[in-house]
């Protein structure tokens, strides 16, 4: 990577941070409300960095190898270790040893963490699937697998087939 | 070697060790006893303690300059700051801005039930408080330096126990390069470091990622309450004046490499005193037990001083590891 995209991304990933789950959804379970926005947030986050990613790297192609370096970049960005699993024409996946919802405060039950998982991880790929392949044109699916107490958690994307 | 840059670390990590050699040298008391091979030990060991005192002292010497010439080095740059870099113009805004989070974030935090968000407000007010706390002080230097009057505009803002801060840190300032130390302060405090997605939730974060953090917040909260739309506005205004005075601030003094030349003026400062008392009472001892020990060392004494010596003698090898460690220190500086 270029040193200058690779300060252009680092200023994108500072401007375009994340909510910080640990405080919110405390907050969010309290409240009962604001979960719909926080959605909205997430998804408008990873939609603005996946455009400026894609504008700094210069890809062009709407297809499952950009979206698998947008994840590449975004979770180096954000220092998520990941690890790819399957890359084909209409399916991509990764796992990872570690994510948020693990953090988030122990009083949280895994109920929440649950709810808070879907919307997190729906807000997210969507945002970045529809940006790179066209409004709804993938469906991920996630395992919540370290919610449970696994190792590793994974991530499936896969483009909508035509019927 | 990170454990050992607290001072209590080591000095306990030294004394565990003194005991052990004690106790090993106590066990090993019956190994040697001829006086020959004692006078022998005793004067190896003082030449070896001897050679490490002078050693130190020459590394002193070395850390004293190498501190003076960077404290030369800062000084020198020191008015051009206050003058040039820390103008009104920038000073301001910067207060005003700090003034306005206090109050908005105190209001924030009294009003809230949750103690995640409660917690976030109040780190919020504490942050712009002590970076407030520390351009008061800049502001007061500066005037001084321009021989103009006190202005008591920004004391008049502060609380009892903020005022007593701000006079700590006038005391503090005793030195012109002293300001480099406050102005990274606020620099560090204030700038936000690219943090990881899952390291938030437990890293002391910047004030600038507070003010995210709260902003993603009140956003996430204003379809209930639509008077936090303002609040938001307001604090993401009074993010953007900050991260844009104080990143001017923050990007000249990486330019005049600051955090470098202080960081290698705390380790100068660290050797040039815990290590140097440590390796006074751990060489200068034994090094005049030794001393005393030889004129009086006969045939008739050995059996008296054999333990002592068998103890510093050990005690000049573990001198000899402390010796390598406080050279390593002084090639870091």
């Amino acid at each position: 990577m270029r040193k200058s995209a690779e300060k252009r991304l680092k200023a994108l990933f500072a401007e375009h941070s994340t909510p910080p789950l640990e405080v919110i959804i405390p907050i969010l379970e309290k409240t009962g409300q604001g979960e719909q926005e926080l959605t909205a947030q997430i998804y408008d986050t990873y939609a603005a960095v996946t455009k400026e990613i894609m504008k700094i790297l210069g890809l062009k192609q709407k297809n499952m190898k950009t979206v698998a370096k947008v994840w590449e970049i975004v979770n180096s960005f954000e220092k998520q270790p990941f690890e790819p699993i399957e890359l084909t024409e209409s399916r991509f996946s990764f796992s990872i040893p570690d994510c948020p919802m693990v953090h988030v405060g122990k009083d949280i039950s895994q109920k929440v963490r649950s709810k808070f998982c879907d919307l997190i991880c729906a807000g997210g790929s969507k945002a970045i699937m529809d940006n790179v392949l066209g409004p709804d044109s993938g469906v991920c699916r996630w395992d919540k697998a370290l919610i449970h107490g696994a190792g590793r958690c994974t991530l499936v994307f896969e483009l909508v087939r035509d019927e | 070697m990170n454990v050992l840059k607290t001072p209590l670390a080591l000095i306990v990590v030294l004394l565990v060790a003194a005991g052990l050699i004690i106790t090993f040298a106590w066990m090993n008391l019956s190994m040697s006893n001829s006086y020959a091979d004692l006078r022998t030990v005793l004067t190896t060991t003082t030449a070896v303690f001897g050679t490490m005192l002078g050693i130190i002292t020459a590394g002193l010497m070395f850390t004293q300059g190498k501190f003076s010439e960077l404290s030369s080095e800062l000084t020198a740059k020191a008015p051009d700051y206050l003058s040039k870099v820390l103008v009104m113009e920038k000073m301001q805004p910067i207060e005003t801005y700090l003034l306005a989070l206090r109050k908005t974030f105190t209001k924030l935090a009294a009003s809230t039930t949750v103690v995640e968000e409660r917690n976030l407000y109040e780190r919020i007010v504490t942050k712009a408080s002590s970076i407030f706390v520390d351009f008061a002080v800049l502001l007061n230097l500066k005037l001084k330096q321009q021989g103009l009057p006190i202005s008591q505009l920004l004391v008049s803002e502060m609380d009892s126990k903020l005022y007593g801060v701000y006079e700590k840190g006038l005391k503090d300032v005793k030195r012109e390069w002293q300001i480099f130390t406050l102005i990274k302060q606020i620099t560090d405090t204030c700038e936000a470091h690219t943090a990881s997605f899952i390291e938030k939730s437990s890293i002391t974060s910047p004030l600038e990622a507070d003010l995210k953090s709260s902003i993603a917040i009140l956003k996430l909260k204003e379809k209930g309450n639509k008077s936090l739309i303002d609040v938001r506005n307001e604090v993401a205004k009074a993010l953007s004046g900050l991260n844009s005075e104080v990143g001017e601030i923050s990007k000249r003094l990486h330019d005049d490499r600051i955090p470098q030349l202080l960081s290698q003026m705390k380790q100068a400062s660290i050797i040039r005193g815990k290590y140097f008392y440590l390796a006074l009472v751990f060489i200068v001892t034994p090094l005049l037990s030794n001393l005393l020990m030889l004129p009086q060392l006969s045939e008739g004494t050995v059996a008296f001083y054999q333990p002592i010596i068998a103890v510093t003698s050990v005690l000049s090898v573990m001198g000899v590891i402390f010796l390598l460690l406080y050279i390593h220190k002084i090639l870091n500086v």
